[in-house]
C-alpha cells in the first residue's frame, strides 16, 4: 500500500504521488510514515543521480514533490517533534562565486534526508557564515564553490569561525568544482565531497 | 562563425594538472589541435588561485604563442593576470570578460581598451545574472555605456546575453534567445558570443543540447562562440545552419568542408 508513493516518487510520477499522499491522509496514515516514504524514495532518487540514470532534472522535480507533499502533511502533524531532525547544516556559495546548481542540489538532498538546511545563497561573505553560525549552532557548515577563487574565499570562512572561536564546534565540508582534497586541506576544512551524496553520507556520520 | 576554442581552461582537470606541473606539450598539443580546427581564438584560462594565476597565465600565453600563431583570448578577471598576459601576446588578443559588476569595470576595462583587440561584455552584475532578458538589457546598456567612454568603438565588444542550464530552469536558453535578439536590434554595430556549453549542464548527451542551442543563437545573431573546436558533430551541424540561414555565400564553405571530408 505505501510502496505505492516510493514507487511514484521514485518513477517521477508527480501526479500520482500527490494523490496516494491524499488518500493515505484521507485514510488516517501517520504523517510521519508518509515522511519516511518520501525520504526512503529520495533514497532510490540519489542512487539512479548516482548511477547516471538519473539527472539533475529529476532531482529538482524530485525536490518539489517532495515540498509538495510535505505542504500536505504539515496540517495533519500535531507536535512538531514527530519530524525530528537529523541535524542542522548552513549551507551557502562562498564570496566571489555565483554558482548555485551544485549547491542547491546539495540542498535538498540534504533537506529530504531529514537534515534541516539554512541556506544563506550565493556570494556569501565569511562573517554571514559566523554570523549565521552563531545563531542557529549547526553541527555542518557546508562551502560550495565552483570558481578556483572560491578556495581562498573557503580559506577566509573557516578562519573566519576560528576567528569567532566556533571552529570546534562544527564540521565543515567544501565542494563544488574542482574542489577536492587538496582544496579540502587548503581551506582548513574537514572533508570535501565531490556530489550531494556525499554532502550526505559525511553529514550523517558527522551527527551521528 | 567564428569559434574561441575553449579547451585551455584551469577548471578542466587536466589542463589545471598541466599548468601546476608546467607541462608545456599539453598544452601546446591542445592549441595546435583547436587552431587546426578552424578556432579564430585560443581562450587561456589559468584557473590558479590569485597569488599565482599572473605567472601561471603568462606561461600558457607563451606556451601557445610558441605552438600556435593563433590570437588568444586572455580569460580571467584578476587585473594583475592581464595586465602581465597582455604584456607576453604577440597578437592583439580579446580580453575574456569585463561585466557590470564593479571590480570588473575598475579593473579590467583599462586594460582591455589599452591593449586589447576585442572584450567580451557579460549581462551580469553584483547583484548576479538576471532571470529576465529585460534585466539583462539594462546591464548590457550600460556596459555598452561603459566600453564607449573607454573609447572601445562597438565592433570590438562581443556582448555574452549568458546562458543558465536548463536543466534547472526550462526558460533558461529562451532568455538568452530573447536577450540576444533585443540587443542585437539595440545595438547592430557589437558583436555575440556565448559560452553555450552551460545550458546543457547536468544533462546526458550534452553535445545535443549544445547544438541545438548553438543553431538557435546563431538564427538569432550569434557570431562568435566559445565552445570546443574539435566536437566534429558540433561543427558540421553549424556549417548547415549557416547554409540554411543564407550565412554560407554559394555554399562555399559547406562544399570545401566536403571536399575536405569534414562532413563524413
Amino acid at each position: 500500500m505505501v510502496d505505492r508513493l516510493v514507487t511514484a516518487i521514485a518513477e517521477m510520477r508527480e501526479e500520482e504521488a500527490l494523490a496516494i499522499t491524499r488518500e493515505l491522509l484521507g485514510a488516517g496514515t501517520p504523517p510521519t510514515q508518509i515522511l519516511d516514504d518520501c525520504r526512503a524514495a529520495m533514497e532510490i532518487v540519489g542512487q539512479r543521480f548516482e548511477q547516471g540514470k538519473y539527472f539533475i532534472p529529476e532531482l529538482i522535480l524530485a525536490g518539489e514533490m517532495l515540498k509538495a507533499i510535505s505542504d500536505l502533511v504539515k496540517p495533519h502533524i500535531k507536535q512538531e517533534a514527530e519530524v525530528k531532525k537529523l541535524g542542522k547544516v548552513v549551507l551557502g556559495t562562498v564570496r566571489g562565486d555565483i554558482h548555485d546548481i551544485g549547491k542547491n542540489i546539495v540542498g535538498f538532498m540534504l533537506d529530504a534526508n531529514g537534515f534541516e538546511v539554512y541556506d544563506l545563497g550565493i556570494d556569501v561573505p565569511p562573517e554571514a557564515f559566523v554570523e549565521k553560525v552563531r545563531e542557529v549552532q549547526p553541527q555542518v557548515v557546508a562551502l560550495s564553490g565552483f570558481l578556483t577563487l572560491s578556495y581562498d574565499s573557503m580559506k577566509e570562512t573557516v578562519e573566519a569561525l576560528k576567528a569567532a572561536g566556533l571552529r570546534d564546534r562544527v564540521k565543515i565540508m567544501v565542494g563544488g568544482g574542482t574542489v577536492d582534497e587538496k582544496v579540502c586541506t587548503y581551506a582548513g576544512a574537514d572533508a570535501f565531497g565531490a556530489d550531494a551524496m556525499a554532502a550526505v553520507t559525511l553529514a550523517r556520520q558527522w551527527t551521528r | 562563425m567564428k569559434i574561441i576554442g575553449e579547451k585551455i581552461n584551469g577548471t578542466r582537470s587536466q589542463v589545471r594538472k598541466a599548468v601546476l606541473e608546467r607541462d608545456a606539450e599539453t598544452i601546446a598539443a591542445l592549441a595546435r589541435a583547436q587552431a587546426d580546427s578552424g578556432a579564430a581564438w585560443i581562450d587561456v584560462n589559468a584557473g590558479t588561485p590569485a597569488d599565482r594565476e599572473p605567472e601561471d597565465l603568462v606561461w600558457l600565453v607563451r606556451t601557445v604563442q610558441a605552438a600556435v600563431d593563433v590570437p588568444l583570448c586572455l580569460d580571467s578577471a584578476n587585473p594583475a593576470a592581464l595586465a602581465a598576459a597582455l604584456e607576453e601576446v604577440r597578437k592583439p588578443p580579446l580580453v575574456n570578460s569585463i561585466s557590470g559588476e564593479r571590480a570588473r569595470l575598475e579593473g579590467v576595462l583599462p586594460l582591455a581598451a589599452r591593449a586589447a583587440d576585442g572584450v567580451i561584455a557579460l549581462a551580469m552584475d553584483d547583484q548576479g545574472i538576471p532571470g529576465s532578458a529585460e534585466g539583462r538589457l539594462a546591464i548590457i546598456r550600460r556596459l555598452l555605456q561603459a566600453t564607449r567612454a573607454a573609447g572601445i568603438p562597438d565592433e570590438h565588444v562581443y556582448v555574452d546575453p549568458l546562458v543558465m542550464s536548463v536543466a534547472t530552469n526550462s526558460d533558461s536558453a529562451r532568455v538568452a534567445l530573447a536577450t540576444l535578439r533585443a540587443a542585437r536590434a539595440e545595438f547592430p554595430g557589437v558583436h555575440f558570443t556565448s559560452g553555450l556549453s552551460n545550458v546543457s549542464f547536468g544533462l546526458p548527451a550534452r553535445s545535443l543540447i549544445n547544438r541545438a542551442f548553438l543553431i538557435l543563437m546563431l538564427e538569432a545573431g550569434l557570431d562568435t562562440a566559445i565552445l570546443d573546436p574539435l566536437d566534429r558533430e558540433l561543427r558540421k551541424a553549424l556549417l548547415a545552419a549557416e547554409v540554411v540561414l543564407g550565412l554560407d555565400r554559394h555554399c562555399l564553405a559547406y562544399t570545401r568542408a566536403f571536399r575536405a571530408g569534414l562532413l563524413e
